[in-house]
């Protein structure tokens, strides 16, 4: 989707690294020749620095029947591809080419939340810069992490807009020897409105938590997987959209889970179904053992407000992506184990967070911009975390470096809530009271409506405040977010 | 009202718009035609869950405006919408029953009072979804467009006003 004019333009913007890093055996090089299109730029560390730069703007857009402006990173949505290797030293350099502020969450990453790490509380004004710096630990863990802005009031606007890149931290995980034989694809999962501009008409709008009617894969619609007979696939999906929940399906083939948002689980899971909440991330292994041929990678009807039946404004499969067979190689065999996943230790306390969409005062603070000046807040429909919406200077939450805690997550409204934790990794132990198949590391989960999940966290390493938050991003704007203050032990 | 009634009503309601909405064609209707030359005694039963925020304020609306609304928390809202023939695509969180006509989710008062009047020959009409700024539905993050959409037991969906205009 990037003009070639556009590529140059990249190029001349002078990064320090471009270009893909995996080395591919024969047949995957021939057979992406024909899709080549679908892997995405990739900006990646070299000698163990990452010197990365993202320029957010507005881009003239390609999609067929997309809007004609799209947010781009380096002209780009979703915007390049970020590879680090656990232990890297990383500095991004994010520059402000849009007519408004923005700035830069690293969705999943285990770092400071403070200074020039994670910081969701700093801004970067329109024209201006600034320096993302952080080493990520020897032991960080390998997955499919998400850059994505994270600006109160506006990120709904600026991810559903276009902005967003997958960043790979290599590592652990891509050691084990039947992964790293998999081929590897990163799938950016995307939703952008249509040029008709139909979708609020119909319902979608910010209030559910906006949808586009285009659905595309790395942006583009229906690109194709070509897999060789006997080869081995890894998909590695990012769910990078606004407020769309995807149901995922491969025809003919089980998804088998490897990995969750923090990180490899225990045991390989075949699946038959994946779904894939906003901020959510999965790895999965599809093997090429059926009948040669083509087989559609599936979005199956999800309805976000459970049996309301609001937001189900498709009520039919759409294809994502199209597994096309090509050639064969000698079969490979699926992993019987993958990493451990530690048990946490039991809990100190209990939290309880009940969401809900309720008439109150609007949490209006960081919204100044947004609402054109409006500020001060008012009365009105909002959401709100236990009765409070967001407020920045307001720390709903304190907790103890160190420490581990049960937070049940209660969806009391009549829509799905995506719940997300920055800086440290949690465990589900119980949706609606029943235990999870097994340990995850999770940093969003699915809470949907009428539901209770019970998350496990420890709040390692990094003091601090940081934010939690609905990932439906029009929910997070409209308050449903509160602050988190990780204190030092004694402080 | 059964719904072997809901579906007849429809072919009524037609003939009744046929002469300009104001003559009674049958003795079944006349309490509708009396009804809608006084639509604002027109009772409103509205369904709704219990944990639903901003429906309450929608009924709030249609009090101020002069309907008298019956507030009924149910706990399986998808049958009462599959009674009314509300489509899928429709829906929005609470449904109401007003003179045979389905009102799904924040529909402003004004435009059940012209439904009321006009007595076209549909099952109902619809905001899908909860946008902005409608009844029910003030925000202080803003308003959003949003079309009332008439539709028919057949499915056959049209706009029936836009706010704003």
């Amino acid at each position: 989707m990037t003009t070639p004019l556009r590529r140059r333009q990249v190029l001349g913007l002078g990064f320090a690294a471009l270009g893909t890093a995996v080395a591919a055996p024969a047949v995957w090089n021939r057979l992406q020749r024909s899709a080549s299109s679908l892997r995405p730029a990739t900006l990646a560390s070299r000698g163990g620095v990452a010197e990365l730069e993202l320029l957010a703007q507005s881009s003239r857009s390609t999609i067929p029947g997309g809007p004609a402006e799209l947010l781009t990173y380096n002209g780009r949505s979703p915007g390049p591809l970020l590879e680090v290797k656990a232990g890297d030293q990383v500095r991004l350099r994010l520059r402000n080419g849009l007519n408004q502020p923005t700035n830069l969450h690293f969705h999943g990453l285990h770092i400071p939340p403070t200074g020039t790490g994670d910081n969701v509380f700093l801004t970067v004004p329109p024209g201006g810069s600034t320096e993302y710096a952080f080493r990520l630990a020897k032991d960080h863990p390998a997955g499919l992490f998400y850059v994505h802005p994270h600006q109160h009031g506006l990120s709904a606007d600026q991810v559903f807009g276009g902005l967003g890149s997958a960043l790979v931290v290599r590592g652990d995980l891509d050691r084990i020897p039947e992964v790293a034989a998999a081929h590897e694809s990163v799938l950016v999962l995307k939703d952008y409105a249509s040029s008709g501009g139909q979708d609020a008409a119909m319902g979608v709008g910010r209030m559910l938590g906006r949808e586009g009617r285009l659905l595309t894969v790395n942006g583009e619609i229906n690109p194709e997987l070509p897999i060789p007979s006997g080869g081995l696939l890894r998909l590695r999906l990012l769910n990078a959209s606004n407020a769309r929940i995807y149901r995922l399906a491969l025809e003919g083939h089980p998804l088998v889970l490897i990995a969750t948002d923090g990180g490899a689980i225990g045991t390989p899971e075949p699946l038959k179904e994946l779904v894939l909440a906003p901020g959510e991330r999965a790895d999965v292994l599809v093997q090429g053992n059926q009948t040669p041929g083509s087989y559609r990678l599936l979005n199956l009807p999800y309805r976000r407000s459970g049996h309301m039946g609001m937001g189900a404004a498709e009520e039919r499969p759409r294809t994502l992506a199209t597994l096309r067979y090509a050639g064969a190689v000698a079969p490979l065999p699926l992993p019987q184990t993958l990493i451990p996943v530690a048990a946490l230790p039991a809990p100190e306390r209990t939290r309880r967070f009940v969401l809900a969409h309720a008439m109150g005062m609007g949490g209006m603070g960081g919204m100044n911009h947004a609402m054109g000046g409006m500020g001060g807040g008012g009365m009105g429909m909002g959401f709100q975390i236990n009765g409070q919406a967001f407020e920045p200077d307001r720390i709903n939450t304190r907790v103890q470096l160190g420490s581990t805690e049960d937070w049940l997550i209660v969806n009391d409204d009549v829509m799905d809530h995506p719940f997300h934790l920055h800086v440290n990794p949690f465990q589900v132990i119980t949706r609606g009271g029943r235990p999870e198949s097994q340990r995850r590391w999770k940093d969003t989960v699915l809470v949907k409506a009428g539901e209770e999940v019970r998350l496990r966290v420890t709040f390692r390493d990094f003091p601090g405040r940081t934010v939690y938050h609905c990932h439906n991003l029009d929910h997070e704007d409209m308050g449903l977010m509160g602050v988190l203050q990780i204190e030092e032990r004694g402080v | 009202m059964n719904a072997l009634t809901l579906r007849l009503l429809p072919k009524a309601l037609s003939l009744l718009l046929t002469f300009g909405g104001a003559l009674a064609v049958s003795s079944g209707n006349v309490a509708h035609a009396a009804q809608a030359s006084a639509p604002a005694l027109t009772p409103v039963t509205a369904y709704r869950t219990a944990s639903c925020g901003c429906c309450k304020g929608w009924l709030q609306h249609m009090r101020a405006n002069g309907f008298v609304v019956r507030d009924v928390v149910v706990a399986d809202l998808q049958a009462i919408k599959r009674r009314l023939g509300v489509p899928n695509r429709l829906n929005s969180c609470h449904t109401a029953e007003v003179a045979g006509f389905a009102i799904e989710g924040h529909v402003p008062a004004a435009d059940v009072r012209r439904l009321l009047r006009s007595r076209p020959a549909v099952a109902g009409i619809a905001v899908p979804g909860m946008p902005l700024g409608s009844p029910g539905m003030e925000s202080p993050y803003g308003k959003e467009p949003f079309t009332v959409l008439a539709f028919t037991r057949a499915g056959t969906i049209s706009a029936f006003s836009r706010h704003p205009q």
